[in-house]
C-alpha cells in the first residue's frame, strides 16, 4: 500500500513537469501517433474489403459450386432440376424452390476519368433481382431488364466510375449490343456489378452451363441436410457452402496481402517511434537524475520510480494512440480506393481503433521498460553530489 | 532574375558544404567525441534513421521495381485472346491455321488454363497446357533446359514443373503426380488427374504466377469432357520485336466480324496495365514516407536542441577557444550529417538485405540505384534541417553568459 502511495506521488509529480519537457513529450506523442495512423489506415482497406464482400450476406443463403474452381465453376443446364430438387432448400411464395442459378462473365470498361482499362463481372441470374422482398438491391433509376431481350441493369458505381453506363447507353456484351434500361444499390459497395437475364446472356456466349447457384434454406439448421444429399449424388460434383464462407474466399489472398502490408510497414514505424520515445524517456530520466535521487534519499523505493516511469511512457503513449485513430479515422473513414481493380471504401471500425490503442500501449511499454531501470538505479550520493 | 538568385543560394550552399567537409576532415576527432558524448542517445538517433530509411527503401523498391518489370517485360511476345472478354472466354483451337499465316508470325502456341490442387485444397497451383510444337518454348517467358524439353515432348503425361514448385513439394524427375482439377472432369466423370514429372523451369515473367506447371495439350484436351477443342488463348512470338504492333493488328483484322473475334497484346501492354492497378498505391506509399520523415525530422531535432542544451558549457569553451559563430554552427552540421548518412546507408542496406524476403510476398521489388540516391539525399536534407535550429542557438551563444551556465539568449 505505501509502495502504491509512493507511485501516485512520483506519478502525478512527474506528469505536472511535462510543460517543461514539451519537446520530448511530443517527441512521443508525434512518434506514436504517425505509428498508429499509418497502421490503423492500412488495415482499414482489408476491413473495407471484407465489409463490402460480406454486405447483404445471409445466414440462411448457401452457394453451390464446384469447389476451388473459381470463375471456372459449372453447373451444366441439365443438372438444375436436380440441384432445384435438393432437400433442405425453402419454397417461394409460388411453390418452386428458392434458387437462382447464376452464369459470371467478367467485361473490360474503360474508367471514367483515367480511360484505364478495368473489368466487371456480368451476371446472368435466373430469379428477377427485385423479387426477394429481404433483397438489399434497390432500383434506382429506370426499370429491371425484360427475360429473353438483351437488356442489362448496372450498379450506380458502374455509371460512376466507368464510361457508356447512363440508362439508354448501348454496351457489347459478347456477340450482341446490350441496353442499360436501369441502376441499382446495394447498400455502399462501391463494385460495378452488372444484372441481366442468365438464359440469354448464356446464348450469346454459347455457354450451356452456370457458373453457380445461390439457395435460400428452409432454416439454418438444413445445411447439413443439403451438405448430405449433395455429397451422396453421384452425377454431382458440387458442394455447398455458406454464402459468407464463399464470398471470403474470394477476397482472401487480396484481405491478406492488405494486412500483410499493414503489419509489415505498422511493425516498422512502431519499432522507429518505440526508439523515438527510449530516447525521450531516457532525457526525461537524465534531467530528473537529482529529483529522483532526492527522492530515493527521503525513502523513496527503488520500485515505484521505475514503475512511476513506465506509466508515465504509457500515459504519453495514449495521447498518441488517440490521436493516430482519429488522424486514420478523419482521414481515410470511407475513402473509396480500387487496388486491383478492386473497388471499396476505407472502414476504420471500432476493433480496429481497438487494434491501434493496444499497439501504442505496447510501444509505450517497451520504449519505458529500459528508462525505468535506469531510472530505478540512480545512485542516490553521486547524483546529488553532481552540479 | 529567379535563376540568378537560385544560382547565388545554389553556390553558397555548395561553400558551405564545402567548408563542412574540410572542416570535417580538420575536427574529425572533435566531431567524434562531440557523438561519442551520450552513447546511448546517438546509437538510439542513428537506429531511428536507420528504421526509417529501410522502410523507404521497401517501399520505393517496391514502386521502382514494379517499373522495372514493365520496361523489361517482352514487347515480341503477344496474347490472343477473345474479345469477348478476356477471361475465361475460350476460342476454338482451329484459329491457330490462320494465326500461323498471318505475316511476321513466327511461332503460334494454343494455350489452356487451369487451377488445379494438390492433396490439400489450399495447395493450389496454375495449369498451363500448351502443344508442344517446334520452339514452342520460344513463344513463352520460361527457361527450359533442353534435356527436359525433349522429354516433354515425348511422354502425353508429361509435366514441367516451376522450380518453386519443386522446391515447395519436394517432387522430383520421375515422380507421378495426382492432381486435383477441380474445373476439368475427365471422360470417365473424374476430376483427378496425373501427370509425370519431367523437368523443372524458371519463369522471367514476374506477373506469371509463383506455382504453375505445364503440362500436354493434346493429351489433356483429348482426355477431358467438356470445352473440348478449345483455348484461352494463344501465344505467339513476332519475328522481328518492331513489327509486334502490325502483326498484332493484322491477327485483330483476320478475325474482325467473325464469330470468334480476337484481342492481341503483347506482354509489355499487359504488364502495364497490371502496373496501373498497382499505381493507385502511389498514394498510399507517399503518405506513409511522409510520414515517417516528419516523425523522424521531429524526433531527432528535439533531441538535438535538447543535447545542445547540455553541451551549452562546452560549447562556451570552444568558442573562448577562438572558433567563430560559424565554424560552430557548422560543426552542429557535421555531427548530424555523420549520423544521419550512417544511419540512411545502413537502412537502404537493410532494406536491399531485406527485398529478396519481402520479393517472395509482392514479385518484382528490386533497388535501383536511383532509389539509393534519393534515399541518401532525403538523409542529408533531414539532418540539415533537424540540426539547423540547434546549430543556430549554438552559434548564437554568448560567451560570458554561456560559461557563466545561463542558456543561450
Amino acid at each position: 500500500m505505501n509502495s502504491f502511495r509512493q507511485f501516485t506521488a512520483l506519478l502525478s509529480m512527474s506528469l505536472s513537469g511535462v510543460r517543461q519537457r514539451l519537446g520530448s513529450v511530443l517527441t512521443i506523442i508525434i512518434g506514436v501517433t504517425s505509428a498508429v495512423a499509418v497502421l490503423v489506415s492500412m488495415l482499414a482497406m482489408g476491413s473495407g474489403a471484407r465489409r463490402q464482400v460480406l454486405a447483404g450476406v445471409r445466414e440462411d443463403r448457401v452457394v453451390v459450386n464446384t469447389h476451388g474452381a473459381g470463375i471456372q465453376s459449372t453447373i451444366p443446364r441439365d443438372q438444375a432440376d436436380t440441384v432445384r430438387d435438393l432437400p433442405g432448400i425453402k419454397k417461394g411464395a409460388d411453390g418452386k424452390p428458392v434458387v437462382d442459378f447464376q452464369s459470371i462473365v467478367i467485361i473490360e470498361a474503360r474508367r471514367r476519368i483515367t480511360a484505364r482499362r478495368t473489368f466487371f463481372p456480368v451476371i446472368g441470374v435466373t430469379r428477377p433481382p427485385f423479387a426477394d422482398a429481404q433483397s438489399d438491391l434497390h432500383l434506382t433509376e429506370g426499370r429491371a431488364f425484360r427475360p429473353g431481350l438483351h437488356e442489362i441493369i448496372a450498379s450506380t458505381p458502374c455509371d460512376r466510375q466507368l464510361t457508356d453506363f447512363a440508362i439508354g447507353d448501348k454496351r457489347p456484351i459478347g456477340s450482341a449490343d446490350w441496353t442499360v434500361v436501369g441502376h441499382y444499390d446495394e447498400g455502399d459497395v462501391q463494385q460495378c456489378v452488372v444484372l441481366a437475364d442468365a438464359e440469354i446472356l448464356m446464348s450469346t456466349f454459347n455457354n450451356n452451363s452456370y457458373t453457380q447457384a445461390t439457395a435460400t434454406l428452409k432454416s439454418v439448421a438444413d445445411y447439413p441436410v443439403l451438405q448430405r444429399a449433395l455429397e451422396q449424388n453421384p452425377t454431382l460434383h458440387l458442394e455447398v457452402r455458406h454464402e459468407a464462407e464463399a464470398r471470403e474466399e474470394g477476397i482472401s489472398s487480396l484481405n491478406g496481402l492488405l494486412n500483410f502490408a499493414a503489419y509489415f510497414v505498422g511493425s516498422i514505424m512502431a519499432i522507429g517511434a518505440t526508439l523515438g520515445a527510449v530516447n525521450s524517456l531516457y532525457s526525461i530520466v537524465d534531467a530528473r537524475r537529482r529529483e529522483i535521487a532526492t527522492l530515493r534519499a527521503i525513502g523513496f523505493g527503488s520500485a515505484p520510480v521505475a514503475a512511476s516511469i513506465l506509466c508515465e511512457s504509457i500515459l504519453l503513449a495514449l495521447p498518441g494512440a488517440l490521436l493516430g485513430v482519429l488522424l486514420a479515422w478523419a482521414l481515410f473513414h470511407r475513402m473509396a480506393v480500387s487496388p486491383f481493380g478492386f473497388s471499396f471504401l476505407l472502414d476504420v471500425t471500432p476493433r480496429l481503433a481497438v487494434i491501434g490503442v493496444l499497439w501504442a500501449l505496447g510501444m509505450g511499454l517497451i520504449g519505458g521498460l529500459l528508462p525505468a531501470l535506469r531510472a530505478a538505479r540512480v545512485p542516490v550520493t553521486t547524483a546529488l553530489r553532481a552540479t | 532574375m529567379t535563376e540568378g538568385v537560385s544560382f547565388v543560394s545554389v553556390r553558397r550552399c555548395a561553400e558551405a558544404i564545402a567548408e563542412a567537409c574540410a572542416l570535417g576532415m580538420k575536427y574529425l576527432p572533435l566531431i567524434w567525441s562531440g557523438l561519442w558524448r551520450k552513447p546511448g542517445r546517438t546509437i538510439l538517433i542513428f537506429l531511428q534513421v536507420a528504421v526509417a530509411f529501410a522502410l523507404f527503401g521497401v517501399l520505393q523498391g517496391l514502386k521502382t521495381g514494379v517499373a522495372h518489370a514493365v520496361s523489361t517485360a517482352r514487347a515480341d511476345l503477344l496474347i490472343v485472346h477473345s474479345r469477348l472478354s478476356s477471361l475465361a472466354q475460350p476460342l476454338p483451337r482451329g484459329l491457330l491455321e490462320q494465326i500461323r499465316t498471318v505475316p511476321g508470325v513466327k511461332i503460334a502456341i494454343p494455350v489452356e488454363l487451369t487451377g488445379g490442387t494438390y492433396q490439400k485444397p489450399d495447395q493450389g497451383m496454375g495449369i498451363v497446357a500448351v502443344s508442344p510444337d517446334g520452339d514452342w518454348q520460344n513463344a513463352f517467358t520460361y527457361t527450359i533446359a533442353p534435356a527436359y524439353l525433349a522429354a516433354f515432348r515425348k511422354s502425353r503425361t508429361a509435366m514441367l514443373v516451376k522450380d518453386l514448385v519443386a522446391e515447395k513439394y519436394g517432387w522430383k524427375i520421375g515422380d507421378h503426380i495426382p492432381l486435383q482439377l477441380p474445373a476439368v472432369v475427365q471422360q470417365n466423370g473424374s476430376a483427378d488427374w496425373a501427370f509425370d514429372v519431367v523437368g523443372t523451369f524458371t519463369d522471367s515473367d514476374i506477373g506469371g504466377g509463383r506455382y504453375i506447371v505445364i503440362v500436354n495439350y493434346p493429351y489433356f484436351d483429348e482426355a477431358r469432357l467438356a470445352k473440348k477443342g478449345t483455348v484461352n488463348h494463344f501465344n505467339v512470338a513476332v519475328s522481328d520485336p518492331k513489327l509486334a504492333v502490325q502483326v498484332a493488328d493484322a491477327i485483330d483484322a483476320r478475325f474482325v466480324n467473325s464469330s470468334h473475334e480476337t484481342k492481341t497484346e503483347s506482354l509489355r501492354e499487359l504488364a502495364q496495365q497490371s502496373m496501373q492497378q498497382i499505381g493507385d498505391f502511389d498514394f498510399l506509399i507517399r503518405a506513409v514516407v511522409g510520414a515517417v520523415l516528419v516523425a523522424l525530422l521531429f524526433a531527432t531535432t528535439t533531441m538535438m536542441v535538447q543535447s545542445m542544451h547540455e553541451r551549452i558549457p562546452e560549447l562556451a569553451v570552444v568558442k573562448t577557444l577562438g572558433f567563430t559563430d560559424r565554424a560552430v554552427f557548422l560543426l552542429i552540421l557535421a555531427e548530424a550529417l555523420a549520423v544521419f548518412v550512417t544511419g540512411a546507408v545502413c537502412g537502404l542496406l537493410l532494406a536491399t538485405l531485406a527485398l529478396p524476403i519481402a520479393a517472395r510476398f509482392v514479385p518484382g521489388l528490386s533497388m535501383p540505384g536511383s532509389v539509393v540516391a534519393l534515399g541518401l539525399a532525403l538523409g542529408i536534407l533531414v539532418a540539415l534541417v533537424s540540426a539547423s535550429i540547434p546549430a543556430a542557438l549554438a552559434a548564437r551563444l554568448r560567451v560570458a553568459s554561456a560559461l557563466a551556465g545561463h542558456r543561450a539568449a
